[in-house]
């Protein structure tokens, strides 16, 4: 999916900084202070966006710690029942932290490095293939590709590319597996 | 795995390409300027004013006698270059003392369309005549007084949908009403028939390669956007792959070469309102030689059109049906329309799309190389329209 935020962050930056800006009004104080704050306030979200899942999980890593050292230190009778709420939520946190070891860098990366490598298979099939692999890696292809851009479509439906909305990808939420409980 | 570093493209990645996709020598020459251009700076915004002595210094150099520029004004509309409108005070050859108005029209550091404007200027001044272009008065290819490369042509009259129509950012599904609809239809392939039947052999396009008749017809033009793919995508697509190598396993036999425009539909000209007559074609960057069946399978794009005021009948280009384009074409022309090679065309302009939007959407707003980096990023949404498109229509040709 190339519709992404980091590029789309770049791209309003631009345009507000080389269009929109030279436009205002000089004498409209309040358009060119809003004008600024937003390009202030988007220069800041492209600057954490990058980081913000490793930010996160740096901070849950904190709080896990955090508890457990409450827990091993203030003791069951001093604590109440936030102790016991404590013991579990720090669990949870920890089996959280757990399994958020991938950053979305190298997830996205994976993905990258997949479909440079499927790219390359099929030109090798297509050059020195015989026709049954041919005929396995075209249905193979055709078949993923379908799911594949009705979550695209779904993605970018408000843009208004597809006027009829009977012929819409179903919600992008529907389509996308549901977060684990 | 090896990685390609497609923002700082290394000289032998540059050659690797070349040998791969052997195209048309001026396309050839535009492609590798682009990439060798691309670890270069962005775009920075240009003032009417260095518009204005860029257009004095190219004058200065072409005109005897004194001139005037004046009322220079931005225009809009259009993904891929930028177009300043002004009034020329000049003395016209073979005219005399006269005030013409006319546009500037300059590539911006990279484009999503890369083309030649060398190209452009010369086939816009051999359809002069045929159909109705504006005329083209002077080309800064080098470029050696604009930023970038630029021609200078007529302002021509006209708007390009009627006053108070919608239609989107790009100018697709334009609709024109019933009544101009019918009269603009007729001209619309009329003159599509025109350019088609048109004896290019005469004209001075040397910027054109000629392809050889028959199987491999197609086959350079293919490669252009094959690399354009590699050279611009951020991704890989698996269904792009698999397009491609169809479109190379399939090639139809041309049996004539035609001049084919390329992107003929709404949008694309102008007409006056007062009389509903198309006064110019625009936008001649993907010109080209070729088979005629390129261009009646653009016109019946599937994206290109809107259902007409019964909620039910399928206007394709806004225009016509499938079987009343056909009807109308043959007539004009005396060819004969195959439709499987209609159906390979089709595939074609699906992946071409694609490669447009989505890759050459992509590089130049990823490098901030264009005046409008936020409307390549829109227009990218489109792509995964086309690309299911494709998709279908490759399931079906089987």
């Amino acid at each position: 999916m190339e519709v992404r935020p980091d590029i789309q962050i770049q791209v309003i930056l631009k345009a507000l900084k080389d269009v929109i800006l030279p436009a205002v009004d000089k004498e409209n104080k309040l358009a060119q202070e809003q004008t600024h704050l937003a390009i202030g306030t988007l220069q800041l979200m492209a600057k954490f966006l990058p980081i913000a899942y490793r930010y996160d999980r740096d901070e849950l890593d904190r709080y896990v710690g955090l508890s457990r050292n409450l827990i091993a230190q203030v003791g069951n009778e001093a604590g109440g029942g936030a102790f016991k709420n404590l013991e579990t939520i720090a669990a949870h946190g920890a089996d959280v932290l757990e399994r958020a070891r991938a950053e979305p860098a190298e997830m996205e990366k994976a993905i990258f490095d997949l479909r440079a490598t499927v790219g390359e298979l099929i030109e090798a099939v297509h050059a020195d293939g015989d026709k049954a692999a041919q005929a396995s890696v075209r249905k193979l292809v055709l078949a993923a590709a379908k799911p594949e851009l009705e979550r695209e479509r779904a993605v970018v439906v408000d843009m208004g590319w597809e006027t009829d909305p009977s012929t819409h990808a179903p919600l992008i939420e529907k389509q996308l597996p549901p977060l684990k409980a | 795995m090896q990685v390609i570093d497609k923002n700082n493209p290394s000289p032998e990645w540059i050659a690797s390409l070349r040998k791969r996709f052997p195209t048309e020598k001026e396309m050839d020459r535009v492609l590798t300027r682009k990439l060798q251009r691309r670890a270069g700076p962005g775009y920075t915004p240009i003032g009417l004013e260095t518009f204005c002595a860029s257009l004095q210094s190219l004058l200065r150099a072409e005109l005897k006698d004194p001139f005037e520029i004046r009322d220079a004004r931005w225009l809009s509309g259009g993904a891929s270059k930028l177009q300043v409108a002004f009034k020329l005070d000049w003395n016209q050859p073979g005219v005399g003392r006269t005030t013409t108005p006319m546009v500037i029209r300059m590539e911006p550091a990279e484009s999503i369309v890369e083309t030649s404007r060398l190209r452009e200027f010369q086939i816009i001044k051999a359809m002069d005549g045929v159909l109705p272009v504006p005329p083209v008065y002077w080309i800064d290819d080098e470029p050696k007084y604009f930023p970038y490369p630029t021609i200078i042509y007529g302002f021509a009259e006209g708007v390009v949908k009627p006053s108070g129509a919608g239609s989107n950012v790009s100018g697709l599904g334009i609709n024109f009403g019933p009544e101009l609809r019918k009269v603009l239809s007729k001209q619309y392939m009329d003159q599509l028939a025109r350019m088609h039947t048109w004896d290019w052999s005469k004209a001075n396009l040397s910027s054109l390669d000629v392809p050889p008749i028959g199987k491999r017809t197609f086959e350079m033009h293919l490669n252009w956007w094959r690399r354009v793919w590699e050279e611009d995508s951020n991704r890989d697509v698996p269904l792009l792959r698999l397009a491609a190598n169809w479109l190379e396993d399939n090639m139809p036999a041309a049996d004539r070469l035609s001049m084919i425009h390329g992107d003929w539909r709404a949008g694309n000209f102008l007409f006056t309102e007062h009389d509903q007559r198309i006064s110019a074609w625009l936008d001649w960057e993907l010109g080209h030689l070729g088979d005629f069946h390129e261009d009646v399978s653009y016109i019946l794009r599937p994206d290109l059109g809107h259902l007409a005021e019964d909620g039910k009948t399928y206007l394709y280009s806004g225009m016509m049906t499938r079987e009343a384009i056909y009807e109308a074409y043959e007539k004009a022309t005396g060819f004969t329309i195959n439709p499987k090679t209609i159906k390979y065309y089709d595939v074609f302009h699906q992946y071409r799309s694609a490669v447009i939007v989505i890759a050459s959407g992509y590089r130049p707003a990823r490098n901030g190389k264009t005046h409008q980096d936020l409307l390549l990023t829109w227009i990218m949404g489109f792509g995964y329209l086309n690309l299911d498109n494709l998709r279908k229509m490759l399931e079906e040709v089987g």
